[in-house]
């Protein structure tokens, strides 16, 4: 690409980075420390960059004042079976789109594409109001269908279709010569071959679920129905203001189980993510 | 997609099956798809049109009223005092979050994309906010933001006295901005280093021998080259900027005053929070047009700013 | 093992007609190639007996079946592609055995019928690889053994050769024929390549733009084109032709007189395109004089480009002969060898 660098550049691009690198890591590392501070030692001056004493009951805290487990579990199943829904309507729909000659194909694939311009955050009102109908406020079901229809799976449809795209038609065609319908070629064929599309797919979509906020707040109001981005604002105290060293054990407990995961499969997940050029 | 037409043999016989292939890729497309579709349809199409039917009507939904005023919603918007601050501090937060965001993903990506043994360990780490949960992160900006938190207590070791970052109006955008940047801008860095590895190396070195310094070549090579990126980008990043939501709700509640109210915010406040569900549905139909007009924007910026195009 | 018929077989899309009322018959365990330009219709012609491209009109019939309307796996048919299209996330093993598995065969059968193709075809070490673990050659040898596996009626190769080296695709050439000998499956093989043609086929079919233009054993095609463009598209280097008029001294083209054989005189004052292959001059201090271009020896035999009148001649000579660019050389075209085609139809004339 470049010239070799001389040893002198490569030292002083090592610690540009690491400069860089600060705001990028720092608050990570502030928020698992300063969860295990007591609450005295939280605005110590100087700051402490590792706990001078350790208080544990703050962990337990996080448990007793909220139903934690609760709320992580709504969390995790919402996240699970929007991902899981989400591949499947978009790579069937993808497929269609991109290999299967029917009848307004195009018009319908316009259809689909504009719903990519209408955020849930442009209609939350009429949707509230739909769920409010249906009897479905105050449950999980509209955290679960507005992703899993609205902009976050025509995005993952449109990946799907590009990649589709890509795939040989002669493969398919020696398919058919082979003795396959339409469903067992998706199934057989073009499934197990987009696997490196739908691991991107899979990545967005849940991480789109998992940090869902506006749709919670709206939609959810019973503190066993929370999911985690909104259970973490609950811990305040009387007034109103934020109870720091439980938020920021709570949020510990939230972030550090998905960087785990992204840490052992960074490869896939960047990869993955810069194949589909997603939204920021 | 043209439709495939079956052709019926001029001697149609009777051996010919209604099920022709044809016919069954038909059939198999549209089941294929209707869950898309008619989920597009239920979800998204559907409440926007009911959006703009809202936005007709006087409707609060304490009083329970429900009353068709025609553009009334719309003759309030434009003369809500609020209306300009609101527009004003979404322009302000978007606009300086695509600057900042794109240039640091920039600068990250071209400093990344040297060859550096643990350089993977780097873009790791640079990347890694991307997967910490959204409110999580904005929890601890909000902790380190405060008076009395991190950043001051560091800037008071070096006998500096900073400002209570999300309590004064510049600050508070600025912290907004700021925050969302470094949880999102590795998205972007991936997507840059991504171009800048698709420049065939050849460039460089032709360049080279015509004496190029490496300034020049970054700004005569590498950025026409990859050109397409930083447009896909910069509209996934502004568009993405108009639903910024939790952060703002989180660090400063549109605080202070109107400051870091953007328009999403104002929305929620309006509808939710107010619950005046028709002016709120106006605010909706203002936001729908924003992003379309970007977006339709980008579409045709495509074929005069991009000077190449894989 | 069957015959297939095309009667009348014709394709358009939309309003473009790619394949114009073709005839031909196969008979049982014959291998026919088509040949022809890109674009000439032949892969599609070929796909249509597939069942991948729908029939516009006529019938295709297999066997004592019309297969018009039937799926591709209805048809008894195998096909090979260009490009192989073995399934990348599966083994050599499961790629022969899919169609199987997917026609109800048992286990055992299975593995038994893909140990069978395999050792026909040398793939035995190869069945637990996959596809892209292999060369070109294997790859291409695994397309045969999915087709051959289940032992159809017809075979069905498009352009199989295409993506290997030359040296291979010699080798391959020779395989598929042995093949053929062994299996005698009814074969229907595509190309552009009129050596594959000439060296493989029982039968070629040469089509251009959409027409059958000659169907024929290959020397016969070599020997007595009925067109010009048969005579141009089959033999390597191509045929030589001049244009000209067929007067009372012979073949008659500015600056140039040429003999001509017997039993044309009939054609008096017609215009004629006078048709011989490279490889049929005569060095002979009686001949015709042209001027050297250009010499390019290849060991087995020279390549002689010459001027002759406006006409640019390329003549083949088994002989060793010391040429210079710019020197003269007399040949004589052999009679017998000697094509004529109308000027205006390209028909052939003698």
């Amino acid at each position: 690409m470049k010239a070799e660098l001389s040893a002198r550049m490569k030292v002083t691009l090592y610690g540009l980075l690491c400069v860089l690198l600060i705001p990028f890591v720092f608050p990570t590392w502030w928020m698992v420390t300063s969860s295990f501070k007591p609450i005295s030692d939280i605005f110590a001056f100087p700051p402490q960059l590792l706990p001078q004493r350790y208080d544990w009951t703050t962990y337990s805290k996080v448990f007793e004042l909220q139903p934690f487990v609760q709320q992580y579990w709504n969390s995790a199943y919402i996240a699970a079976v929007v991902t899981i829904g989400t591949m499947i309507i978009s790579s069937m729909a993808g497929y269609a789109f991109a290999r299967i000659r029917f009848p307004f194909a195009n018009t319908m694939f316009m259809i689909v594409l504009l719903g990519l311009l209408i955020p849930s955050e442009v209609t939350i009102v009429p949707l509230f109001q739909m769920f409010l109908q249906a009897g479905l406020v105050n449950t999980h079901w509209p955290l679960i269908l507005v992703p899993m229809f609205g902009a976050p799976s025509i995005f993952a449809t449109f990946v799907m279709r590009q990649f589709f795209v890509t795939l040989p038609v002669e493969l398919e065609e020696a398919a058919r010569v082979d003795g396959l319908g339409r469903f067992k070629i998706f199934v057989r064929i073009a499934l197990p071959l987009a696997k490196p599309a739908l691991a991107s797919v899979a990545i967005f979509t849940f991480l789109h679920s998992w940090n869902l906020f506006l749709e919670p707040i709206v939609f959810l109001s019973s503190a066993e129905k929370f999911t985690l981005p909104q259970a973490l604002t609950q811990y305040t105290d009387a007034y109103g203001g934020p109870m720091w060293n439980i938020q920021l054990a709570a949020a510990t407990l939230t972030a550090l189980p998905v960087l785990i995961v992204f840490i052992i499969a960074q490869k896939q997940f960047v990869e993955g993510l810069a194949h589909t050029g997603l939204k920021g | 997609m043209a439709v495939a037409q079956d052709h019926v043999p001029s001697d149609a016989r009777s051996t010919s099956p209604f099920w022709t292939v044809a016919r069954r890729d038909s059939l198999a497309g549209f089941l294929f798809i209707a869950p898309q579709l008619i989920g597009v349809i239920v979800f998204v199409l559907v409440p926007l049109g009911l959006v703009f039917w809202y936005s007709l009507h006087e409707w609060n939904v304490l009083a329970n009223t429900f009353t068709y005023t025609g553009s009334e919603n719309y003759r309030m918007l434009l003369s809500d005092p609020s209306i300009v601050r609101v527009l004003g501090a979404t322009a302000i937060f978007s606009v300086g979050l695509v600057i900042f965001n794109l240039s640091l993903a920039l600068l990250l990506a071209v400093l990344l994309n040297q060859r550096l043994p643990g350089i993977t360990v780097f873009r790791t780490l640079f990347f890694s906010p991307v997967v910490v949960s959204l409110v999580a992160w904005t929890i601890v900006w909000g902790f380190l933001l405060q008076k009395n938190g991190g950043i001051n207590g560091m800037l008071l070791v070096f006998g500096m006295e900073g400002p209570n970052w999300l309590r004064e109006e510049t600050t508070a955008m600025i912290s907004v901005i700021v925050v969302q940047v470094f949880k999102n801008v590795g998205l972007n860095m991936i997507l840059f280093l991504a171009a800048l590895q698709g420049v065939p190396k050849e460039l460089y070195e032709a360049a080279r021998i015509d004496g190029a310094p490496p300034f020049k070549q970054f700004r005569r090579i590498t950025l026409p080259l990859i050109s397409p990126t930083i447009l896909l980008t910069s509209i996934i990043t502004i568009v993405g900027s108009l639903q910024v939501f939790a952060q703002i709700a989180v660090l400063t509640q549109g605080g202070p005053g109107l400051s870091t109210t953007v328009l999403v915010y104002y929305l929620y406040q309006q509808a939710f929070q107010f619950h005046f569900f028709g002016y709120g549905s106006t605010l909706s139909i203002l936001l729908f047009v924003i992003v379309a007009v970007l977006t339709f924007a980008q579409w045709q910026m495509r074929k005069r700013i991009v000077f190449y195009e894989s | 093992m069957a015959e297939v018929t095309l009667s009348q077989v014709r394709k358009s899309y939309g309003a473009v007609d790619v394949i114009h009322g073709v005839d031909l018959e196969i008979r049982d365990g014959e291998f026919v190639v088509l040949v022809g330009p890109s674009g000439c219709g032949k892969s599609t012609l070929l796909r249509m007996v597939a069942g991948l491209e729908t029939i516009t009109d006529g019938d295709v019939r297999i066997g004592d079946r019309i297969v018009n309307d039937l799926d591709p796996k209805d048809r008894d048919i195998a096909m090979v592609f260009q490009s192989y299209a073995l399934y990348p996330h599966m083994t050599v093993a499961t790629n022969m055995g899919f169609s199987l598995e997917h026609r109800g065969g048992s286990k055992t059968e299975i593995a038994e019928r893909v140990n069978w193709a395999a050792g026909i075809l040398g793939l035995e070490k190869l069945l637990e690889r996959y596809p892209r673990q292999l060369s070109g050659g294997q790859r291409q040898r695994v397309a045969m053994g999915r087709a051959i596996v289940r032992n159809p009626q017809v075979f069905l190769f498009d352009e199989p050769l295409s993506n290997l080296d030359a040296k291979l695709r010699v080798v391959m050439r020779g395989e598929i024929k042995a093949l053929h000998q062994r299996l005698k499956t009814t074969t229907i093989y595509v190309t552009h390549d009129q050596v594959e043609a000439m060296t493989m086929a029982d039968k070629i079919v040469v089509l251009n733009g959409g027409r059958v233009e000659q169907i024929g054993a290959p020397l016969d095609l070599y020997d007595r084109p009925a067109n010009q463009f048969v005579a141009s598209f089959i033999g390597s280097p191509a045929m030589n032709f001049i244009n000209g008029t067929i007067t009372h001294d012979g073949f008659v083209a500015p600056g140039i007189v040429l003999t001509l054989p017997e039993g044309v005189r009939g054609l008096h004052d017609r215009k004629v395109v006078y048709g011989i292959r490279p490889e049929h001059f005569t060095v002979d201090d009686s001949g015709v004089t042209m001027e050297v271009l250009l010499v390019e020896p290849m060991g087995s035999e020279t390549q002689v480009t010459m001027k002759l009148g406006e006409t640019t001649i390329t003549g083949v000579f088994r002989e060793r002969i010391a040429l210079t660019p710019g020197s003269t050389i007399r040949v004589r075209p052999e009679l017998a060898s000697v094509h004529l085609f109308a000027a205006d139809s390209g028909q052939r004339l003698n």
